[in-house]
């Protein structure tokens, strides 16, 4: 492999992970797949590596190779060397792996709701977890920011939320003092501030305890404010890895600058659509020879398609980079810019929709002797208004009530209090979190995007020619009219649930956190489609997300929901640049950004 | 770039066929969901594919198993095999209604509770609760030892505790499935009831109750033959399986075939269905 | 806690009336007339209205019922048509074999239900155990309990096959045999009855171990495939105790929610047991009452199983509140 210089501050110190040619093959439903192969990489003392891919690019299955801890039930086998603190770990006994789970490598999963043992203290399962370490188990918990260690400790799982049993995984991994600690998306299952603190708890903890940190994501944002070194890994293979700041500017991978362009923050142009990955990823059948990008790659030539790229010195900066045509890359960014800004909008000063003073309350928390629940209010007297043609973004963390708000506008959920008006007597058009969810499983899609049509015009013949016109404005093509959703991506999924809400165009569309389970490009493409589809026809829309970035995108007035309360309504960057509450403001600051150092 | 389609992914998986239900089923399994209709047709056609007239003297009494006589004759020289298999269709048809019987009910009040919610629910669900919790068989036993033994009071007993299993699963279906993102948002889409009901509800309450019934059609067969062996089904020279047990039990050690081998065809049509009833709970789950 | 006991109750109670109500109407429905039944087949009408009188048939349905529950409150359960002796004598004498072959039975189905999903996690996927397993949840009680005595009795000998000891004259203090032998410092007693209960609580066993075997290995399954299994595994544990401390609390629910379907079908297949094998208990009590058309008989051992079915619930319910600290108590 090639000799990278690391981290500059220190003298070189011996690595503590070595990985050599590491390839992995997992067979589901007895067909067998190379999830990784050929890994290279090493990692040092309180380095913090980010190793960044899109789903299914095996960035998980590193992880759990390196815990031995892949699912037997698909037959790993692994090739290869990894050496960790010394000790060769492919095709170690089962005693050594049990060994090097207790002293030397940890996990942090993607899921804190359900990595603890539910029927299980949170004191029981840290006192497992203490191999020989100093210190109780309160310290740690206080350690990692915790301020109820007593109570903690002697509390189940499904008394915490999400932050408080991320940290107490994260005491619990590193109370073991791991040399290396793998963490797995800790967290896109968490709000924004949280996930800012949880970054910074891992950094500080890294530094002061020398553990080496594999930091899994598909958000290079992220990764950009918490790593020394990345690895880019697409398809099982490393395609770019380098010192982090090197990647995040000057990426030399086409794939790693496609990642890095369709990201987009709180300084991306919102005046023009938002940069995109060529096309959503082909199955790669047959790539042994071939570079396995070449597909989707805008610079690909015939050559990529019959040699595999071995990794090399980058052209653009000190890391490596396996791609046949690297010099190529930086024309890339010369090309993506010039996308067509977005046409003006025609925003009418009537209102699509009108939510006054409206009030919710839903019974939560323990039953009382008689089973009934006490109240707990979730919205409190919200005002919001949505002009014709105009998008409101409507911005909280979980729990604040956004859900609500939708299904109140909607007409699902009746308010306790309040007035909702609305423009038209058509029904809104929802869009859920997750598309596929939203799909009838046994029906194909045509016919659940003919659904509207029904009241109108049960024709079958013009019936399936406006599908088919539906379905080509939303970029599908109109053959996949007979698929059922499980035989289509997620990327797909989500046009078809747009094409069943645009069918027959309703004056006012809600969104539900509709990118929030996505990967950045995918994200990407459905913010563009949403903003392409509400000028062209006419829609107003109320789009909830917990994502500042994404509704400064979209928007063209941003609210801030609280509580169950409205703290502030803008334009989007008036909100950016000068927030006016201070939750307003935390949400701002909390916002990873390329540059290193995390917040602004 | 947006106007683009997207059609680069193919199919992530086959359609469903029948080739794919057998081999998500098991090999197996897949012998038991063959065996069912095999059984049900020999059930049927019991009358006309007998080799002996079951109810005559045709042999010596107590002649052991030979290829004449494959189970032997039984203490008037009838050939047993020939009364077996009509005794299968003395245990298999009621079984079948039995299942019939509970599945159309029970499916029909899980429906209307589900469907209904609110009061209405929670009354269905108090008594649905009340007939789960009530030791059914017992129940059973006591109200045909009552009435009077005889197919038809046992199949009613048996059906009367057996239609709430399948009310409490429709409803649960039903609920959950209410619940789900799909299903409101076919609401949302303007989907009126009748079709919501017809096609975003009830194919996917009919696998769980197809898994339910399929599973459940071995304790119904083992119910019956067990109040049948108590001598609750019919009179004396019914040749029921369980009661033809029954009455040679005391010929145990001499005659061992007259109470072993009927008891080892309720055996045999008790394994048939609980691998049928395995394989297509394995074949639906994943669909 | 208490709430969760006062509810449990207060639901036993409604249940056992409902039951007692069907047990009420069965009686008022059957079309022997019982003054007719007492009075003897012979007796003038007269007599036979007094006797009616008497019983009291001419008053209102509620009347009856309320005085129906009154006489179970005070364990009267009237006097068999075969034995002439008042029911809840006979089940006084009966109650305890049934009771003692049922416990050992349930205990004997929980330790094979633990060995079938010990098996069948060791070796997964394995047709041949698939097919035992269904093969043995197949067999019908009556076919097990007249293989068993076949084999094990009457072909090898190895141990008895008919009624609940060799010691024709012995009774103890509580009527189980196995703990008055010990009681009364006979333990070749206790061994004798412990011997004798083998085969029939064997026949009892398969079912309850096969079911619950079958439920607890899916639910351990599910469980093992939960994040927090690797947490456990990610900590070093080794897999015994991951399966242990981990994996068995957390896949309890299902399992015990299936003993307790199986302890309900435990009373039908006690009365084939005993049956089979001679014991001299409710069950073999119950067939003969059948026979005889012994209603009061019937009704009384009924009643006397649902009291003890629900006892039995409410115990599997109470563990499974303890074993998932989630469910609300």
């Amino acid at each position: 492999m090639v000799k990278l210089p690391h981290r500059l501050s220190e003298p070189v110190t011996e690595s503590v992970l070595a990985v050599k040619d590491l390839s992995v093959t997992l067979s589901r439903e007895g067909r067998p797949s190379r999830v990784l192969d050929g890994i290279s990489f090493d990692m040092f003392p309180g380095e913090i590596m980010a190793l960044v891919g899109e789903s299914g690019s095996g960035k998980t299955s590193i992880g759990l190779t390196l815990q031995g801890l892949l699912p037997r039930e698909h037959l790993p086998q692994i090739a290869g060397s990894i050496r960790l603190a010394g000790i060769e770990l492919v095709g170690a006994g089962r005693r050594t792996w049990q060994s090097v789970r207790r002293h030397l490598v940890r996990a942090i999963s993607q899921d804190p709701m359900g990595a603890l043992n539910p029927t299980m203290t949170i004191r029981r399962q840290m006192r497992e977890s203490n191999a020989g370490s100093e210190g109780s188990i309160e310290d740690w918990l206080s350690r990692t920011g915790l301020l109820d260690p007593d109570r903690i400790a002697d509390a189940l799982p499904h008394r915490l939320s999400g932050g408080q049993r991320q940290r107490v995984l994260i005491a619990m991994a590193m109370m073991a003092r791991p040399k290396l600690l793998i963490a797995d998306e800790p967290t896109t299952a968490l709000d924004v501030t949280m996930q800012a603190q949880i970054l910074d708890l891992l950094r500080d903890l890294a530094r002061e305890q020398q553990t080496a940190i594999l930091f899994v994501t598909h958000d290079l944002t992220v990764a950009a404010s918490l790593a020394d070194r990345a690895l880019v890994l697409y398809a099982g293979r490393i395609v770019e890895m380098g010192g982090m700041q090197d990647v995040a500017g000057n990426a030399a991978h086409p794939y790693s600058a496609g990642l890095l362009a369709a990201r987009f923050d709180l300084d991306s142009d919102r005046r023009r659509p938002l940069p995109t990955l060529p096309s959503e990823r082909t199955p790669s059948t047959n790539v042994e020879n071939a570079c396995a990008y070449a597909t989707r790659c805008p610079i690909a030539q015939p050559d990529c398609t019959t040699i595999r790229p071995p990794l090399e010195p980058a052209y653009v900066h000190a890391g490596a980079v396996a791609c046949l045509h690297h010099k190529q890359t930086p024309t890339l960014s010369a090309l993506r810019t010039d996308a067509k800004p977005w046409p003006a909008l025609a925003i009418q000063e009537t209102a699509a929709l009108r939510l006054s003073n409206i009030g919710k309350a839903y019974p939560t928390g323990i039953r009382s002797f008689w089973g009934r629940r006490q109240p707990q209010p979730v919205l409190n007297s919200v005002n919001l208004s949505i002009k014709l043609g105009e998008c409101v973004a409507l911005v909280g963390e979980s729990g604040a009530g956004k859900s609500t708000l939708v299904r109140i506008a909607a007409g699902l959920v009746t308010p306790e209090s309040g007035t909702v008006a609305r423009f038209d007597r058509l029904p809104p058009q929802v869009v859920f979190q997750d598309p596929v969810a939203a799909l009838t499983p046994w029906l194909t899609i045509g016919e659940q995007i003919g659904e509207r049509l029904r009241a109108i015009s049960p024709d079958s013949d013009y019936g399936r020619r406006r599908v088919g016109e539906a379905m080509k404005l939303v970029g599908l093509d109109p053959i996949l009219m007979d698929a059922l959703p499980a035989e289509m991506s997620v990327g797909q999924c989500q046009r078809a649930v747009l094409a069943r809400a645009v069918i027959v165009p309703p004056r006012l569309l809600l969104c539900d956190e509709p990118i929030s389970a996505m990967d950045v490009s995918l994200a990407a493409t459905t913010l563009n489609l949403l903003g392409d589809l509400r000028r062209r026809l006419d829609m107003a829309m109320l789009f909830v997300t917990h994502d500042l970035a994404a509704a400064r995108i979209i928007a063209d007035r941003i609210a801030v929901l609280k509580d169950g309360q409205l703290v502030e309504i803008a334009d989007p960057d008036a909100i950016v640049a000068a927030p006016q509450s201070p939750y307003t403001r935390s949400l701002v600051t909390a916002m990873p950004s390329l540059q290193a150092g995390g917040g602004r | 770039m947006n106007g683009k389609p997207s059609s680069d992914r193919l199919p992530a998986r086959p359609r469903y066929n029948w080739r794919e239900f057998f081999r998500r089923a098991g090999w197996l399994e897949s012998v038991g969901i063959v065996g069912v209709p095999v059984v049900t047709v020999v059930a049927l056609l019991a009358q006309w594919i007998t080799p002996f007239d079951p109810q005559l003297r045709v042999a010596a009494a107590y002649l052991p198993p030979s290829a004449a006589h494959w189970f032997g004759t039984d203490e008037i020289g009838r050939d047993l095999f020939s009364r077996v298999i009509l005794g299968i269709q003395y245990t298999w048809l009621p079984a079948l209604a039995v299942i019939g019987f509970s599945l159309a009910v029970g499916s029909l009040v899980g429906l209307i509770s589900g469907l209904a919610g609110g009061k209405v629910d929670l009354v269905i669900q108090r008594i649905i609760d009340l007939f789960i919790v009530v030791p059914g068989t017992l129940v059973a036993l006591a109200v045909v030892a009552s009435l009077g033994p005889g197919l038809v009071n046992t199949m009613i007993a048996v059906a009367i505790f057996w239609w709430p299993w399948y009310a409490r699963i429709s409803r649960d279906e039903i609920r959950r499935l209410k619940a789900r993102p799909h299903v409101e948002a076919a609401r949302i889409a303007g989907v009126g009831r009748p079709r919501l009901l017809t096609r975003y509800l009830m194919p996917g309450v009919v696998p769980a109750l197809l898994i339910g019934a399929s599973l459940d059609v071995a304790s119904i067969i083992m119910t019956l033959s067990l109040m049948s062996f108590l001598g609750l089904g019919l009179p004396a020279p019914a040749p029921e399986l369980g009661a033809m047990t029954a009455r040679s039990l005391d010929s145990l050690t001499v005659h061992w075939w007259l109470p072993i081998l009927p008891a080892a065809v309720i055996f045999l049509l008790c394994l048939l269905t609980n691998l049928a009833g395995d394989g297509v709970r394995a074949a639906l789950r994943g669909a | 806690m208490l709430a969760y006991l006062a509810k449990s109750i207060v639901g036993a109670v409604v249940v056992l009336l409902v039951m007692s109500f069907i047990f009420f109407s069965l009686q008022s429905i059957i079309p022997a007339d019982p003054a007719r039944a007492i009075a003897g087949p012979n007796a003038p009408l007269e007599t036979v209205e007094a006797m009616r009188e008497q019983l009291g048939l001419d008053d209102p349905a509620v009347v009856q019922y309320g005085r129906f529950l009154f006489r179970l409150a005070h364990a009267d359960l009237g006097t068999s048509v075969r034995t002439r002796r008042p029911v809840s004598d006979d089940i006084r004498e009966f109650l305890p074999a049934t009771l003692e072959l049922g416990l050992v039975s349930i205990a004997l189905g929980m330790v094979l239900a633990g060995a079938m999903a010990a098996l069948q996690f060791l070796i997964p996927g394995s047709a041949g155990i698939r097919l035992a397993m269904v093969g043995v949840g197949s067999t019908p009680i009556f076919l097990s309990a007249l293989l068993l005595a076949y084999f094990f009795w009457f072909q090898l000998d190895w141990l008895p096959g008919a009624g609940r000891l060799t010691y024709g004259d012995f009774a103890g203090p509580t009527g189980l045999n196995v703990i008055d032998g010990i009681l009364v410092g006979r333990p070749e007693v206790s061994i004798d009855a412990l011997l004798h209960m083998i085969l029939p609580a064997l026949a009892l066993a398969l079912p309850i171990g096969i079911a619950v075997g079958r439920s607890l290995n899916g639910a351990l399954h599910e469980v093992m495939r939960q994040t927090y299994i690797r947490t456990a595994r990610g900590k070093g544990l080794g897999e015994t105790k991951v399966l242990l401390r981990h994996g068995l609390r957390n896949a309890a629910t299902a399992p015990l929610s299936m003993l307790s379907l199986q302890v309900r079908l435990l009373f039908g297949n006690l009365l084939v047991v005993e049956r089979v094998f001679g014991w001299p208990g409710l069950g073999l009590y119950a067939v003969q009452a059948f026979a005889s058309a012994d209603l009061p008989a019937v009704l009384g051992v009924a009643i006397v199983f649902g009291i003890l079915y629900i006892m039995a619930n409410t115990l599997i319910e109470i563990v499974q509140s303890m074993a998932d600290s989630r469910i609300n108590l």
